[in-house]
This record gives C-alpha cells, sequence and structure tokens, in this order.
C-alpha cells in the first residue's frame, strides 16, 4: 500500500488499474505548499486500487495506491 | 603454594556464565532469527577484544555444604572492547535470561557500565533486549516488596548525553526501560521485522482496549516515522555496521576532536550537471541526495533519521576528509517547508553537531513553516523557534548555500544571527519574507479588484515584481554575499572544511533555555 507523505490536493493521477509499472514509476502528483510532487513507486509492480481521484484533498498518511509486486 | 585451584573455579564459574539463559532459551532466540548477547557482541567487535566486566556476577545455587551446584550470569553483559581498532565500552541485555529484565538483572552492573563509559570517556554502545533491566510484573514476588520508581544511573545517562557518543541498538522487542535506554542516544537503530519498541508491549496496552500486534504496536515503520528512532536496517549484522559507521565521524568524547582521514577524492572536483540540478519550474521539484552525495567524498554521506522530518536530510559526511554534519532541504516532503517533525529533527542534529564539534553545512530550499490547519495542531511555531535557537546557540563553523528557496521565520533559520557564518547562493536562489506566489493577491487585493480586468492586473504585478526577485539585485545591496556556479560548490565546501578545522573547540556545550 502506497500512503501519503504530505497533505494536499491530488493534481493529477498518471497511471490506471491494472497497469504494469517499472520502479521509480511517478504514479500521481500531489499539489503541496504550491509545490507538485510525484509519487513514486519504488518496486516493479501492477496497479490494484486507486483510492484517489485529481482534486481531491488529501491528509498525510491517506490511502494512495495498491499495488501487486509480485508479478 | 600455588592459587591454581581458586583460578580454576573462576574460569569454571566464567564459563557457567556462558551458558546465558541454557540451551532451551539460546535455542528459542536462534529460532527466532536473533543472534544472543555474546554472539553480538562478539560480531560487533574486533577479535578477542573484549574484555568483560564483571563475568562472575550472576546468581550462584549452592548446596548444604556451601558448595556451587549452578551458576547464571547476570542477564547483562559489558566491558571494554574495539571497533575497528578504536577503544569503546559495550553493554548488552541477555534476552535468554527473564527476558532482561530486573529480575535475574544486578543493577550494579548497569550502572557501572555507564559509569565506565563515561569516567573513561569513551564511546558507548548499548545493546537492547527486553526491559533493558526494568521490572517486570513478577518483581514484585521475587523482591517481596513494591518498589517505588526509581531509574538509578539516570544521571549518568544524562550526563553522557553532553560528553560521549551514545549509539543504541534495539534488536528484538524492547519495552520499558529498555525503550528509554534506546531513546537516550545519540543514533539508534533497529532491525526491521524483528525488532518492535514499545513503553509497554501488547498485552498491558490490551487492557487499554487496543489489540495489536508487536509489529501493529511498536514496529519500525511506526517508531522511524515518531522519530522514537533514528534507523532501520535488515540484520543484526548491518545494525552493527550502522553502529560503526556513526561513530568513525565522531571524537571518543566532547573533550576530543575528530580526525581528518586521507581522501582519495579531489577537493577541487567539479560536477558539471549541478548547472542544471535545480528545475527552471519553481514548481517542479528535484532530488536532493544525488546533489549531496556528488558534493562531499565519495561514499562519505551517512543519512540518520530518514524517515523523521523529511523535510530536512540530515547526516555525517566528509569533505576533504574532514567530518562534516550535513543538513539540506527536501522538496519532496511539503516543498521543503519545515513541518513540525522537521524543526524537532533539526534541534536535535544541530545540538549533536554542536556537542561533539562538527562544523555544519546546510543546502538551504525552505519556503517557510508549513502551513494550514495540521501545523497548527503540531505546534510548528513552537517546535520553530525552538529549532531557530538551537542554530543561534551554535558555536561551531557554519556554512548555508541558499540553493532554491530561502523565505519566511523559517527561511531566515538558515543562519545564526549572533556570529559570523560563511554564506553562498545558487543562481537558482530566490528569498524573501514570502513566496511572490502566495503573497500577491492578498498584498494588491484592492488594485487587483479594482482593476477593469483583474486577472490582467495580476499578471502584471507578478511580472513586475518577478524582475525583483533574481539574487543579483540582492547582490547589489550585499545581501547575499556571494552567488556562485553550482559546479565548483565542492571546492568552495572544502576549502571550508579546511578553514574550519583548526577553529573546533574541545570541551562541554553549555546554553541557556529554549521558548
Amino acid at each position: 500500500m502506497i500512503y501519503s507523505e504530505v497533505s494536499g490536493t491530488i493534481s493529477e493521477i498518471l497511471v490506471s488499474h491494472d497497469q504494469i509499472v517499472e520502479k521509480e514509476t511517478d504514479l500521481l502528483i500531489i499539489e503541496c505548499m504550491k509545490m507538485l510532487i510525484p509519487v513514486t513507486t519504488k518496486n516493479r509492480g501492477k496497479i490494484i486500487n486507486i483510492y484517489v481521484k485529481e482534486k481531491d484533498i488529501i491528509n498525510e498518511g491517506d490511502k494512495l495506491i495498491d499495488m501487486n509486486y509480485d508479478i | 603454594m600455588s592459587w591454581e585451584k581458586e583460578l580454576e573455579e573462576k574460569v569454571s564459574r566464567e564459563k557457567l556464565s556462558e551458558n546465558l539463559g541454557g540451551k532451551d532459551r539460546i535455542k528459542k532466540q536462534h529460532d527466532a532469527g536473533l543472534y544472543t548477547i555474546r554472539e553480538r557482541i562478539d560480531i560487533l567487535t574486533d577479535k578477542s577484544s573484549f574484555n568483560e566486566v564483571g563475568k562472575l556476577a550472576g546468581h550462584a545455587i549452592y548446596n548444604e555444604n556451601n558448595d556451587l551446584i549452578d551458576f547464571k550470569g547476570s542477564n547483562f553483559i559489558f566491558g571494554k572492547a574495539k571497533i575497528d581498532g578504536r577503544n569503546i565500552i559495550v553493554g548488552g541485555d541477555d534476552f535468554t535470561l527473564r527476558g532482561g529484565s530486573a529480575d535475574a538483572s544486578i543493577k550494579e552492573k548497569h550502572l557501572k557500565c555507564e559509569q565506565m563509559a563515561l569516567s573513561l570517556q569513551l564511546p558507548l554502545i548499548r545493546i537492547v533486549e527486553g526491559s533493558g533491566g526494568g521490572g517486570s510484573v513478577k518483581t514484585i514476588e521475587t523482591s517481596g516488596r513494591a518498589n517505588v520508581p526509581e531509574v538509578e544511573g539516570w544521571n549518568f545517562v544524562v550526563e553522557s548525553m553532553g560528553t560521549i557518543p551514545r549509539v543504541a541498538l534495539g534488536l528484538g522487542s524492547v519495552a520499558g526501560l529498555g525503550a528509554a535506554h534506546l531513546a537516550c542516544s545519540h543514533y539508534s537503530v533497529v532491525v526491521k521485522e524483528k525488532s518492535a519498541v514499545f513503553v509497554a508491549g501488547p498485552p498491558v496496552v490490551e487492557q487499554i482496549g487496543q489489540k495489536l500486534s508487536k509489529n501493529e504496536l511498536g514496529g519500525y515503520e511506526i517508531q522511524l516515522k515518531s522519530g522514537a528512532v533514528d534507523d532501520a536496517v535488515d540484520t543484526e549484522e548491518e545494525a552493527f555496521k550502522a553502529a560503526k559507521k556513526f561513530l568513525s565521524y565522531l571524537p571518543n568524547s566532547v573533550y576530543q576532536l575528530s580526525d581528518q582521514i586521507i581522501s582519495k577524492d579531489d577537493p577541487k572536483r567539479t560536477s558539471e550537471w549541478l548547472i542544471e540540478a535545480i528545475p527552471k519550474n519553481i514548481k517542479s521539484v528535484y532530488k536532493i541526495r544525488p546533489i549531496i552525495k556528488d558534493l562531499v567524498d565519495k561514499g562519505s554521506f551517512f543519512e540518520i533519521g530518514k524517515e523523521y522530518g523529511k523535510s530536512i536530510v540530515t547526516g555525517f559526511c566528509r569533505l576533504n576528509g574532514w567530518p562534516i554534519a550535513l543538513m539540506a532541504s527536501d522538496p519532496y516532503s511539503y516543498g521543503g517547508c519545515w513541518t513540525s517533525d522537521t524543526c524537532k529533527k533539526v534541534q536535535k542534529f544541530v545540538d549533536l553537531a554542536e556537542t561533539f564539534h562538527l562544523p555544519v553545512i546546510y543546502l538551504v530550499d525552505c519556503p517557510g513553516f508549513q502551513v494550514g490547519l495540521d501545523a497548527e495542531k503540531k505546534g510548528t511555531i513552537k517546535e520553530g523557534v525552538r529549532a531557530m535557537s538551537a542554530i543561534w546557540q551554535t558555536t561551531t563553523p557554519w556554512m548555508s548555500i541558499i540553493i532554491r528557496n530561502c523565505f519566511g521565520v523559517a527561511g531566515a533559520a538558515h543562519k545564526r544571527g549572533s556570529s559570523y557564518i560563511s554564506r553562498f547562493a545558487w543562481p537558482s536562489a530566490r528569498w524573501g519574507s514570502l513566496p511572490l506566489e502566495g503573497g500577491i493577491e492578498a498584498a494588491y487585493r484592492s488594485d487587483i479588484e479594482n482593476a477593469n480586468d483583474p486577472k490582467l492586473e495580476l499578471q502584471k504585478i507578478t511580472t513586475r515584481l518577478n524582475k525583483l526577485r533574481s539574487p543579483l539585485r540582492s547582490a547589489e545591496s550585499f545581501l547575499i554575499e556571494e552567488i556562485i556556479d553550482p559546479r565548483h560548490t565542492r571546492r568552495i565546501m572544502c576549502e571550508f572544511a579546511d578553514l574550519s578545522a583548526p577553529l573546533r573547540k574541545t570541551g562541554i556545550t553549555k546554553r541557556t533555555m529554549r521558548p
């Protein structure tokens, strides 16, 4: 599970359900303190669930994306 | 006449002491994927360098003729040893004997260990597992009365925090006094998935209605984020390696200075890519760690507290072989804004540098304190002024390089007002009381609202003000001393390290109260 490390607004979602992404891929962008902060996957995997949509206001610790790394 | 017989008995008792809590308990420890305390000390320290103190102290059982039947050592083992050829004191809990609790301990051993490190002015590594010599529920029965709570020897712990480097390794479940020992250190490490740290463990916490596993209550992710523990590694061997690396940057005590080592990295090395390391789009972030690693002596950056207060990266490094305490903003966390946790991290790190006389270099990209309801609820301004005060109270040589944002009160904390610092800026630097992006609408509200085309008016004002933002305009008024080519930053940092080395002064740090 990937949680948000900052509070802010979901600016852009860059991946979709079932998509396979390589490690260090940017998954979504959070606007926080007027900066655009990418959320990145550390490992290669498949997108299982996306818990947010664009313009959502999120808090630190909120669920963002669930991935399956066993592919 | 000879004393051989007495010596034989001594050796025999020492051998019994090496049995720890017995074969079954040792097997249980190994089955859990953990080393015993003797194995840990053996792996951590240089071969045959461990001189144990008090190996004969323990709990003996005698028969009716006063002959020894069995002997179990105390569950805290300590002594002098060497790591990388350097003297240290090491002490650790034997979890195989009553989980390291006071029931099987001799408290004077804990006290002597602390006193020995402090008096000999040697770094102390405490290996903690269990309750670290604290009491258990059964203590009342074994002692026949209830204790009035007291932590004897804590005076040594407090004094040594300002005198000798203290490293604590939490290598299993750590609770109560054990957790206190882990927290009371300059650097603490736990092992992922094996360690858990809490004031009280799951069975106690269940009594207040929280049914949690060890990991859910005090696993490494929780304790790193809370700042109670500095780092987590995958194995005990890595924990020992981290302890050694941390100590390699520090003197034995505040009465000494860290040594320069021979660096094979050219202090004048330039880095072409740094001219484009900071994006021109001010909303875009960049990765600070590759910049840090490039600027310092190759392979010398040792990060401390990576998961805590993440807007600031803190760690030790070497420049031309000299140990330096390095802080750098990380725009990936709140754009580099100082959160409440960041402020606490800065306080601890600056205190660490000041205590052990390490010069500080700060790579600044701070748009200010975090703003918003969360920030207010967490008392950011209170921790902020404490962090500022910690910086103002430093006397160690200080260098700040403003690489991007420097705004507001938190931005002002890139330097102390009390004495000279070396200060430089990259051409990407931007500063002010508030970032323009945050304040134009408020500061020029009536101009914008009264304009025929408010959007156009806002754009006009922004363009006009942006022309004033160049760091060269500030340099005209000597508000910034020097704008430097980012590619030559390493040379300037190495010169700072060379110039700072003879300025470092030994001794105990004294300071007044913080807000």
